[in-house]
């Protein structure tokens, strides 16, 4: 009887088994490359409808951030309103075209569309009081934004870059009074890892690891 | 790096043969594409660096565009942050901000706060600064946010078929108003619902007085206060130590019924072994949550009552001018001896209550008797209450039949549908020329209406209202009109053509009339009464009762004999369903889900009828068997009641509906509740229940006589949460009578499996223990899984107190409101699939039960007359949760806190968990009920998607809306743990002592506890022995919900104490579970 298949087909298992491992692993590869959180975001910088200098404000005129995130300490760091934009654009730049958005904002009552940064998922219940009271600064997050032109995402904002300063708070803890200084060396950073600890240990910083922590 | 790759010449079958090209600039042979040929990667891709890569994906993207595959879809979308563009003072994004508001129901309101997320209502809680209601609120204010937001409400004004915005329609009814003003008001009548506001009250005062011709009318189907003019009993159950209830439902139908439960619970509640207890003795035919409550509990047709109550006065008073009017009652005469001994012997601290739909002579009769009891002043007082002279709705109608009114308007209120049969009340309101109806649906009665304006609800609009004792309390807006609505004020102000109708303007002017402010002052006085939520001091007077002042003895010459009531002379009990009301409710989707808290049968009515009436009509077998414990003689399709229609015939006219067995009730008495089969109403109501109004008469509103009833041939499935009832002789709800209890409350033990086994609880130190470690020293304790720590600094339980939770649902609904939970209609309630996080289980026993699980026969018939307990069922927060061992992907896990949490991201939905858990708390969505129409679940992908935005609003956004797949339950409320939390660690890092990390004692409430009316749910950390959950855990009558199993539950239960009198002829020296309880577990005793 003649031979149905050729002899090559007998190497045909372990060809398919050599692609399969091949083509498993690129993908496998790629997916935790560039699927997981920890690289889906960072390095997003949108053009903002207001072309808004946080290295002008925050780093050359030196203003704090809770001049304008008002309500960081209470609750979120809401974006301001036109209207604190005008506290001061009413006497400084009050012709600038850059700001006609925000002029017409204030005329108007309608709001500027900003560009929404640091997204949380929506099954993620973040709360800013409780982190910048409790001894962790902005830059923790937010990275240098008293150096950025265009506001950028420069951390991960995954869950394991949450949960790796959840589990470790001494290495990120800062003096309340640096909070809102972002170029401020955290504590352990200034005096050593033991400093941070002690400061953990005597404001009884135990940050939640679990899911009810975030997860409701 | 670069590499040369050196690729063989064409051959010359491909220059000759056709080309195949990768893309047009292959073919044109770019100068580009031949540079990126010879790179071994796209440009970018080999780099590391971030904003190479983001160029990378960006190109990736862009050619997967043009490819036509269009990938652009994975990205996360944009997502923009809209600040406001001037500052609002106190809005802080993230933040609820809290406002003081009232429920108007009838001539009584609920004072609440309301919980707004950026100017959008999501919650209603108590206001506690209010305090005889102590901050709880009741079943229907928790659910009224959801009508706020029903799709179905009226949207528009119409007038003739044409579209009014509301400036337009407010000038009609000012043009009506001039119409009228010639005629001093002749042919215009007002037909409006009751109300408690004093705004209201001015403002008809007001428009009578310029057209004094003009007639105000006032109805309404449901009668919660007893007709006694403007005087108004008010109980005080706290200082009462005996209570006789006639037929008075004052925990659920009377108006007041949130501060009587709240009172009564104080008489009820036993911290202490020698702590008193109030006891209840009640007379009713229907079986209420009252009746549940009660220590002894006779059953007896309504008709009966007023003789009932008479014999009771013979008793009492002595005085044989009772006997008379007590002729032919057919009850124990030791039953009324004893219970008259029992309240001669408590004078002064005994009450003795009538229900409003009794005839007067019932409150006349009870008068008598506190009168003699001398409980007048001290647990029963008059208060004086205002009230607009207002005919009624059949005097209305005469006017109309004489053609004598040209222009009607109706206020509210749903005549069409509810008004009494005999008026025809359609026939009516079609002859009269012009009708205005002023309504929150466009509903049977402005179908027949040629104008039809939509209202406001009360958290849109403003106004005022009175509590029961009379406080006035302001109705705030929350939010605009979302349709432009318009409110009874408004409305009234046009017609009387007052020259402002400025809602606001309106209640402030009442206000600062009420209390006297001088101009300077009026404005701080109004801004004071909007923050706190009510005014001081403006209860209403207590009237002075005379010693020996007497009612008139006409009303009981008037007394009729008694009505006879057999299989052939039914008496027909009509009463106002305990979710629906009146039918104001019907279209609420959370109130048609909640089950009824006796019949446990949601989204629709039942035609009430005693188990000694189903056997003989015959339709108690074996379709009732579904409620026996022997499976076996169960006619039940998959767990569904299949109930048999009925068809009730009352003076001449029918009713059809589905029967229900129903335990408990007066022999030959049937209960219709009314509120369900409207024929004009939203897509939630459609469809739901019989109309009890069909066959409701003006000579007979509550109870009529000489009914029949037959049995039609039709059967139809009723969606009941629980058909089982019988606890099969387990110890689920323990309970004890007091003098047991008091005598050796470890007793109460004996009931438990863990009492089956020996166990050092001899231990004086006992008692000191918490639940834990007293779970500890059980040998089931001792297990050989390892026992879990905790190291969260505080640890998060719960203790419920049986003996005072009445059963209302309250906390079902606030659980519901705070937590997104859905409801999934009556089709997937009778698959079992229904969402409620908390359950209220409610159990009947009448000490027959014999472990039908080990061979015995069980119960084989349902019980006439048996004694009810409640329990509600949450997630017990296990420490060794057996939902944890299971889940396949950790989603179910336990926090340092002790909360067994759910990751709805990581469930799978195995179900495995639910599977697992023996308390049955843990539901899950088969369907995306949120975001599929209920109607269409079953089409998959093919049906409509999406949530309407209204819908969207009332969501809390503390909370995840889950979706398909996923299994939910209790959690403590997280959401307002971390809140908690959140708030007190930022205030002690702000005071300067952030190491003070312990949030206080009752900072954190959860919801159920918050709506309780009966203040039976406590919370908190039970790692503090001095909070208030630690002090209750410690309680005598503490237990776990089946502890043996060694789950060491974080919830744990306060056993019910019962309080019977040893002296009366139905007193059991034992409750009836308890009997169960023994015969089962100790046979050989029995």
């Amino acid at each position: 009887m003649a031979k149905l298949f050729p002899r090559s087909v007998n190497r045909l298992p372990l060809q398919i088994t050599l692609y399969v491992i091949v083509v498993a692993s690129i993908a496998t590869a790629g997916a935790t490359y560039y699927m997981t959180p920890k690289y889906t975001r960072v390095g997003y910088a949108p053009i903002q409808p207001v072309p808004f200098s946080h290295a002008k404000h925050a780093g050359e005129l030196g203003l704090d951030c809770r001049y304008c995130h008002s309500t960081i300490e209470t609750a979120g760091a809401a974006v301001p309103t036109a209207q604190t934009c005008m506290n001061c654009h009413n006497q400084i730049k009050t012709t600038s075209p850059a700001l006609e958005a925000v002029r017409e904002s204030y005329r108007t009552g309608m709001p500027i569309h900003w560009v929404h940064v640091h997204v949380m998922p929506s099954f993620v219940y973040f709360d800013h009081s409780i982190h910048v009271n409790r001894g962790i600064s902005c830059v923790e997050c937010h990275g240098k934004v008293n150096e950025m032109d265009v506001v950028t995402q420069v951390k991960p904002m995954s869950m394991g870059f949450c949960l790796d300063c959840h589990r470790s708070p001494e290495e990120h803890v800062r003096e309340r009074a640096d909070v809102y200084n972002l170029d401020s060396p955290t504590i352990a950073e200034a005096r050593g890892i033991g400093a941070g600890r002690a400061f953990v240990q005597d404001w009884n910083i135990k940050p939640p690891v679990s899911c009810s922590g975030c997860h409701r | 790096m670069k590499r040369k790759v050196i690729h063989p010449g064409p051959s010359e079958r491909e220059k000759s043969g056709p080309r195949y090209w990768r893309g047009l600039d292959e073919l044109a042979e770019t100068p580009g594409f031949k540079a990126a040929m010879a790179r071994e990667f796209p440009e970018g891709a080999s780099s590391m660096n971030e904003v190479d890569r983001r160029q990378f994906l960006k190109i990736m993207a862009a050619s997967f565009a043009l490819g036509g595959i269009g990938l652009s879809g994975c990205r996360r979308p944009e997502e923009n942050i809209l600040p406001f563009g001037k500052s609002v003072e106190g809005a802080v994004p993230g933040l609820p901000v809290y406002f003081a508001t009232a429920m108007p129901l009838r001539r009584w309101a609920t004072p609440l706060l309301a919980e707004t997320h950026q100017g959008r209502p999501t919650k209603l809680e108590g206001n506690p600064g209010y305090a005889p209601h102590g901050g709880s609120s009741t079943l229907r204010a928790q659910a009224s946010i959801l009508d706020l937001y029903d799709p179905d409400r009226a949207t528009a004004h119409t007038h003739a078929g044409k579209a009014l915005d509301s400036a337009a329609a407010l000038e009609l009814i000012a043009g009506i108003g001039k119409a009228h003003a010639g005629y001093r008001g002749a042919g215009l009548a007002f037909l409006a619902d009751q109300s408690s506001s004093p705004t209201r009250e001015r403002l008809v005062r007001e428009l009578l007085a310029k057209f004094p011709r003009a007639i105000w009318a006032e109805y309404e189907p449901v009668a919660d206060e007893p007709d006694t003019r403007n005087l108004r009993p008010i109980y005080r159950f706290a200082k009462a130590k005996r209570i006789v209830s006639i037929d008075a439902d004052f925990l659920q139908a009377e108006a007041g019924s949130q501060y009587y439960a709240r009172e009564f619970a104080k008489g009820r509640r036993v911290v202490k072994r020698d702590d008193p207890m109030s006891r209840l003795y009640a007379a009713e035919s229907n079986l209420t949550i009252t009746g549940t409550m009660a220590d002894h509990r006779l059953r007896l047709a309504s008709g009966h009552m007023v003789a009932f109550a008479a014999a009771l006065a013979s008793k009492v008073t002595g005085d044989p001018g009772f006997d008379k009017a007590a002729a032919g009652l057919d009850v124990d005469p030791a039953w009324i001896a004893e219970c008259a001994a029992d309240l001669v012997a408590h004078k002064g601290e005994s009450l003795v209550l009538a229900g409003s739909h009794l005839p007067l002579a019932a409150q006349a009769i009870a008068f008598e008797i506190n009168s003699f009891l001398g409980n007048i002043g001290t647990t029963l007082e008059f208060l004086i209450t205002r009230r607009v002279p207002a005919v009624t709705i059949q005097q209305l109608a005469t006017v109309i039949g004489k053609k004598a009114v040209q222009t009607l308007v109706i206020l509210g209120g749903n005549p069409a549908y509810n008004a009494p049969a005999d008026l025809d009340w359609p026939s009516v309101q079609k002859s009269v020329p012009e009708v205005v109806r002023l309504g929150y649906y466009e509903d049977e009665t402005s179908e027949l209406a040629g104008t039809h304006l939509g209202a406001a609800h009360y958290l849109e609009s403003w106004g005022d209202a009175r509590t029961f004792d009379g406080t006035v309390v302001p109705v705030q807006p929350m939010i605009l009109p979302l349709f432009g609505g318009l409110t009874q004020n408004e409305v009234l102000a046009a017609a009387a053509g007052l020259p402002s109708t400025d809602p606001y303007t309106l209640v402030f002017d009442t206000i600062t009339a009420l209390t006297g402010s001088p101009p300077g002052v009026a404005e701080a006085v109004f801004r004071k009464f909007l923050h706190d939520g009510f005014l001081d001091g403006t209860a209403f007077r207590s009237m002075r009762v005379r010693p020996g002042m007497t009612l008139p003895k006409t009303l009981l010459d008037a007394v009729p004999a008694l009505p006879a009531v057999s299989k052939d002379a039914i008496e027909v009990r009509f009463v106002a369903d305990a979710r629906m009301d009146d039918g104001r409710f019907n279209n609420n989707g959370w109130l048609q889900e909640c089950p009824d808290p006796i019949t446990k049968i949601s989204w629709d009515n039942a035609i009430l009828v005693s188990p000694r009436l189903a056997r003989e009509l015959g339709i108690d077998s074996p379709a009732s068997e579904i409620q026996v414990a022997r499976k076996d003689l169960a006619d039940f399709d998959k767990g569904k009641e299949n109930a048999h229609v009925v068809e009730l015939t009352v003076n001449g006219r029918k009713l059809k509906g589905p029967a229900h067995i129903q335990p408990g009730l007066a022999n030959y008495t049937v209960i219709v509740p009314l509120g369900y089969g409207r024929t004009k109403v939203g897509r939630v109501g459609e469809g739901t229940g019989f109309s009890g109004y069909a066959a409701r008469e003006a000579g007979a509103m509550h109870i009529a006589n000489g009914a029949t009833i037959r049995v039609t041939d039709e059967r139809a499935y009723l969606a009941d949460t629980q058909w089982h009832w019988s606890m099969e002789g387990r110890d689920i709800v323990r309970e004890a009578n007091l003098s047991e209890f008091q005598e050796d409350p470890e007793k109460m033990r004996e009931t438990s499996l863990e009492a089956e086994v020996p166990r050092p609880l001899l231990d004086p130190g006992i008692s000191q223990m918490t639940p834990g470690e007293r779970s500890t020293l059980i040998p089931r304790g001792n297990s050989l899984y390892e026992t879990p720590q905790f190291h969260g600094k505080q640890q998060w339980g719960m203790s419920i107190d049986l003996n005072t939770c009445i059963g209302c649902n309250a906390c079902v609904i606030a659980c519901q409101a705070e937590n997104n939970i859905p409801i999934v209609g009556k089709d997937q309630v009778l698959r079992g699939r229904i969402m409620h996080w908390i359950r209220l289980d409610r159990y009947y026993s009448d000490g027959k039960a014999d472990a039908a699980a080990f061979g015995g026969e069980g119960n084989r018939e349902i019980p006439d007359d048996p004694q009810i307990s409640m329990q509600p069922v949450a997630c017990m927060q296990c420490e060794l949760a057996p939902c944890e061992l299971v889940c396949p992907v950790n989603a179910t896990v336990h926090d340092d806190e002790g909360l067994n949490v759910m990751a709805y991201n990581r469930c799978i939905g195995t179900r495995y968990c639910a599977n697992n858990c023996p308390y049955k708390v843990r539901r899950f969505n088969f369907f995306d009920w949120n975001m599929r129409h209920l109607d269409s679940l079953y089409m998959g992908p093919l049906g409509p998607h999406g949530m309407p935005e209204l819908v969207q609003m009332v969501k809390n956004p503390e909370v995840t809306v889950r979706m398909r797949g996923v299994m939910e339950k209790c959690t403590y409320c997280v959401q307002r743990i971390e809140r908690g939390k959140i708030e007190w660690k930022v205030k002690v890092a702000q005071e300067g002592h952030p190491e003070d990390v312990i949030v206080p004692d009752g900072a954190i409430r959860t919801a159920c506890q918050q709506a309780c009316p009966a203040e039976a749910i406590v919370f908190g950390d039970i790692a503090d022995p001095a909070t208030e959950v630690s002090r209750a855990k410690r309680r005598e009558q503490d237990y776990s919900l089946l502890g043996y199993l060694n789950t060491r539950p974080r919830t744990t239960y306060l056993a019910r104490l019962r309080n019977p009198n040893p002296r009366m002829p139905d007193y059991q020296a034992l409750p009836l579970s308890r009997v169960e309880n023994l015969d089962k577990n100790h046979p050989h005793k029995a």
